[in-house]
């Protein structure tokens, strides 16, 4: 049992969302102290020193990307909380919208703060309802208490917080796409330069971080940098939130430390896989990381070196466990028909490739697959590799290099045979 | 050819309301918050809405065109009074949606994008809801329902007046 | 200042440049579809990629700013992989419409296909269907199979004619261009600009498709007479050695279409809608025939019938015309001009539905020339005075404008009512049979090239004012 906890640190009641079970709990002294004794730098400094990273995927130092933000510059800056969670797989940041609503925005309270940041905003996709309403009835409270749109504890800082709803749209996620978004237009991703620091949000100087990283702010800030470190891993400080679905036993949003051993996080926390089936492989980190075998995984710890050490990646920490007995190829086919569905269209490569692959593995489970139909995957997806405007281009990529990598032997089966190997299924068959 | 004349069916109070909330300039972001109150108030985005929103917000109204069919979530044509949304991606697939959306489709009686004839469901399949957790999960209008199975699926069609 | 190097060669850019701005001013062969110099950056159509020497990826030159000692790549084997997969891509789903498509012999797809050895397609996939001759106005025709989403006229719509008439539809590979919902694009004066942006033959101008392969064109250097702007534009035609001879002959001598000659001191890459339309202005019938008072004279007859008349005339009154070319103005004011008072009316006035002037390129003015002309002769107060012999140049003086007790001597292009009941009629020959010069209103001086062969018994302006001023003995 992972025991460090740093977020999911009580009890989820009827009421512990709301303001007054969040200040029992000590919520916004954090917010209190740092306003009342540092300077927007210092707390910059902090998050640097914390070491903590992104935890929308991309794993990028949150502070320095704080650190590009330049505090005279005499202009607007945004700050964005990337709530889209579309990765799929993923739905912890979820967890933290609907249980603590108000630990975002004691956070994002923070963070403004030492961003020179005066109106912040959480993109929140737009078919998260209830995390919707929790977070803006926490707004609500925050806003009644004083903690919004005035300045507080006898200082100058003041800030306003949007909850502002997408509708329906993978790619708004993608933290450049997100904030096309936030503009009223198409969710276009966008070149960089300029980056999103320098140019976001109405072309000002805008940080958009996940929802989970923000969340860890008010640790951080309360307990100290060397604190926060003290947990996880000297590279990957802190603690994870995973969201784990599929064919495990108890899925659900776990907490643990990072560098916990993977193995044991999937049989102790998790309750092993249901029907007593025996694991086949894992997805790590949402659907746009490779997958990793049972035995590949055995070995591992769940941090970014030891799973990037096998040629995969944290990713979202959307988990996915999957039962022998499952095909692969339908597996794939499945994630092709959403990178397909959730192409933006901007460009070429993943425009026309997400199409591509999707035909050619429908084309496959049709029956009518050809031998040099896999190397035609693979070759589509190194065109998307690095090629794109965002990420997503690599994200299939990746998908599709990984699952091929380690079970081409199902898809030349199904080429061969003009049928799946394991009756095309996907759901848990107990283990014979 | 349609106009820009159209009256949106949003109360003046609630605009002047979300306006205030966003900063001075941003009537840009307005966009995609008003065409879900319009959604929410008339069940689809009207034609003669587009018109007016682009008028009220000062955008120009090929940006509401374009936004309303990008996402997913809008929609231009009125459905039925329950859209029912089946999540079709990996984790629910995994846990049973494909013989979900089966289920609905025989029990409904309807393909997946039409309308039951007396107008009371639209069916629809959707990629991840982030709720993998709890698949297979739909989504009937607005709210969520989790660990559907084929068999709670009759008791919750029942429902669906 | 900053040096770049391009494949080693030692560039120099311009502050603020970006990669491929440099290259291409220094001459470099880079291939692009989305880029434009007069629209924003899209960055989206991937097939400018360069490789800076010690990356291990490539990256679009379009978006790449320019940094002192900024080594790139733009045929390295890594480079040369990843464009090929980016044509192959954009072909992917491209109909191969060449042989029916207008936009053959001038597709930059076709183009960069050939120039950088594309190869077969290897899909065995159906491509993706679309809309075909999809109405986006009256003026264009789309076809969404052939679009590349480059958004080049989607920029054109918001950053240069600002009537946003244009957008993008659906996502993904089901993406369409479309023209917003309330008509805009159709009302846009410069909608047709799109078709030159657009690199492949998605875009068409609807009086142009089927019309002509290109190559039996060529392009005539010209000046549109729409407004005082000038606009330089090019005028296409049958080339000569492609003449018709079995069918009609006047299929050599037609306007085919009209594209904007690009031009920084004036209007830029883009011209007006109605500067497309020249062939409704140049292809009117025409005057062929001289007359005297409605009856058909020889041009010798005709030239010493005015001669005669102008020669005699107590009270003179000359109105030059505003489309007049600088050389005819020039040859008008030696001669003829010397010896009457003459004033410069304005030949066109704006017509109903027409926009009158904007800030992007249509003047209110809508003759060519009258900077010219003013240059010359001060300008007509719409009075005829007690004038007893009345010369009209050109058109805009209706025969019922002037006073019965005025003899008209007319010289004009155009068969119509007032020709006829002039005492001389001679008519003169167009600006698409001439060459010569406008000056516009900013003082711009362009040149139009001859495109066609002055007609029998049509005379040049800029020949016969002399002959008019001579006094020659009659040849009846």
């Amino acid at each position: 049992m992972s025991s460090k906890k740093l977020l999911m640190t009580f009890p989820v009641t009827a009421t512990s969302h709301q303001l007054a079970d969040y200040r029992a709990r000590g919520g916004y002294a954090t917010l209190e102290k740092v306003l009342r004794t540092m300077q927007p730098a210092d707390v910059t400094k902090e998050v640097a020193a914390s070491g903590v990273q992104g935890r929308g995927g991309a794993a990028f130092p949150a502070g320095r990307k704080w650190g590009v933000i330049n505090l005279a510059d005499g202009q607007p800056h945004y700050l964005c909380a990337n709530a889209d969670e579309g990765e799929p797989g993923t739905f912890k940041d979820r967890w933290i919208l609907e249980n603590a609503p108000h630990l975002l925005v004691e956070s994002m309270l923070i963070a403004a703060y030492a961003l020179e940041v005066r109106h912040a905003f959480v993109y929140i996709r737009g078919e998260f309802d209830l995390p919707y309403r929790r977070l803006a009835g926490a707004i609500e409270e925050a806003r009644a208490a004083g903690y919004l749109g005035a300045p507080l504890f006898g200082g100058a800082f003041s800030c306003e917080l949007v909850a502002h709803r997408g509708a329906g749209s993978y790619v708004c996620g993608e933290a450049s796409g997100l904030l096309t978004s936030l503009e009223g237009k198409r969710g276009y991703p966008r070149n960089r330069p300029p980056r999103l620091t320098v140019k976001g949000l109405y072309r000002r100087p805008t940080v958009v971080n996940n929802v989970e990283t923000l969340a860890n702010l008010v640790n951080i800030l309360r307990d100290g940098a060397a604190a926060f470190k003290s947990h996880g891993t000297p590279k990957n400080p802190g603690t994870r939130l995973i969201s784990i679905s599929g064919h495990i036993a108890k899925p659900g949003v776990y907490e643990i430390e990072i560098g916990y051993p993977w193995r044991t996080f999937l049989e102790e926390d998790c309750g092993g896989m249901m029907n007593d089936a025996n694991l086949k492989c894992v997805i790590p980190g949402g659907i746009s990381t490779k997958v990793l075998t049972a035995s590949e995984i055995a070995s591992l710890t769940l941090d970014s070196e030891s799973v990037e050490s096998a040629g995969s990646s944290m990713g979202s920490g959307g988990m996915i466990a999957i039962a022998e007995g499952t095909c692969m190829v339908r597996l794939l086919q499945v994630m092709l028909r959403f990178y397909h569905h959730e192409s933006c269209g901007q460009c070429t490569p993943c425009r026309e490739g997400m199409g591509w692959l999707h035909r050619i593995i429908d084309r496959i489970v049709d029956g009518q697959g050809r031998k040099e139909d896999l190397d035609q995957m693979l070759r589509i997806s190194r065109m998307n590799d690095g090629t794109t405007i965002c990420g997503m281009g690599d994200a299939a990529g990746y998908a599709t290099v990984g699952i091929l990598a380690k079970y081409r032997d199902e898809f030349d089966y199904w080429i061969e045979h003009k049928r799946s190997r394991y009756d095309g299924n996907l759901e848990c068959r107990p283990s014979t | 050819m349609t106009d820009n004349r159209s009256v949106l069916p949003i109360p003046s109070e609630e605009l002047a309301a979300l306006r205030a909330r966003y900063p001075a300039g941003f009537e840009s972001s307005l966009v995609m918050p008003c065409l879900r109150r319009i959604q929410e108030l008339r069940g689809h985005v009207d034609d003669g809405d587009i018109g007016a929103l682009a008028t009220y917000l000062g955008v120009p109204r090929v940006q509401v065109e374009e936004v309303l069919s990008f996402y997913t979530q809008y929609r231009r044509e009125a459905g039925g009074r329950w859209q029912v949304a089946v999540c079709r991606n990996v984790s629910c697939s995994m846990r049973g949606a494909e013989r979900l959306i089966d289920a609905c489709e025989r029990k409904l009686g309807v393909a997946v994008g039409e309308t039951t004839p007396d107008g009371r469901v639209t069916l629809s399949t959707v990629e991840c809801l982030g709720s993998c957790g709890t698949a297979p999960v739909m989504m009937v209008n607005e709210q969520y329902v989790e660990n559907v199975s084929v068999e709670s699926l009759d008791a919750l069609l029942e429902e669906l007046r | 200042m900053p040096t770049i190097y391009v494949d080693g060669r030692e560039i120099q850019a311009d502050k603020g440049d970006t990669v491929l701005q440099a290259a291409l001013a220094a001459g470099c062969d880079l291939p692009y579809f989305c880029y434009h110099p007069a629209l924003s950056i899209a960055g989206s159509c991937r097939v400018c990629v360069v490789q800076v020497e010690g990356r291990s990826w490539v990256e679009i030159a379009c978006n790449m700013p320019v940094t002192e000692g900024l080594r790139v790549l733009t045929d390295s084997d890594l480079v040369r992989e990843h464009r090929a997969a980016m044509l192959e891509l954009t072909l992917l789903n491209h109909p191969v419409d060449c042989g029916i498509c207008d936009k053959a012999g001038e597709c930059t797809l076709q183009d960069y296909h050939y120039e950088y050895h594309g190869k077969a397609s290897v899909s065995l996939e159906p491509k993706v269907r679309a809309t075909k001759q999809f109405p986006l106005s009256s003026r264009i025709v789309l076809d969404n199979e052939r679009c590349i989403l480059c958004s080049r006229c989607v920029r054109f719509t918001r950053e240069i004619s600002k009537s946003n008439g244009l957008g993008i539809q659906e996502r993904g590979d089901q993406s369409l261009v479309r023209a917003s919902e309330d008509g805009a694009f159709e009302h846009d004066p410069y909608s047709d600009n799109v078709v030159d942006l657009c690199p492949v033959g998605a875009l068409l101008p609807r009086a142009f498709v089927h019309r002509s392969r290109v190559w039996y064109l060529k392009a005539t250097p010209s000046v549109c007479p729409g407004c005082a702007r000038g606009c330089t534009v090019q005028i296409w035609h049958r080339k000569p050695e492609w003449a018709f001879k079995a069918l009609d002959p006047a299929k050599n001598t037609r306007i085919e279409r009209v594209t904007p000659l690009a031009n920084p001191g004036v209007n830029g890459p883009w011209i007006c809608n109605k500067g497309r339309d020249l062939a409704n202005i140049f292809e009117r019938a025409r005057a062929l025939q001289p007359m005297l008072r409605g009856q058909p004279a020889t041009l010798d007859g005709a030239v010493f019938a005015a001669h005669v008349l102008i020669a005699s005339a107590k009270r003179p009154l000359a109105l030059v015309s505003s489309w007049g070319s600088n050389e005819e103005l020039a040859a008008f004011a030696a001669t003829l001009g010397t010896g009457m008072p003459s004033f410069v009316k304005a030949d066109w006035l704006p017509m109903p539905g027409e926009v009158v002037e904007d800030e992007i390129l249509i003047r209110a003015d809508k003759n060519p020339n009258t900077a010219g002309a003013l240059a010359r002769f001060p300008a007509w107060d719409g009075q005829f005075g007690d004038a007893d012999v009345v010369v009209v140049w050109g058109e805009g003086v209706a025969a019922s404008r002037i006073p019965d007790s005025a003899a008209v001597v007319r010289f004009g292009s155009y068969a119509d009512a007032d020709a006829a009941s002039a005492h001389v009629f001679i008519p003169i020959s167009v600006q698409t049979e001439r060459a010569g010069h406008y000056t516009n209103f900013e003082g711009t001086v362009s040149a139009f090239e001859r495109c066609f062969d002055t007609r029998a018994n049509v005379a040049d302006a800029e020949a016969l004012f002399p002959l008019l001023a001579e006094s020659t003995k009659a040849t009846a």
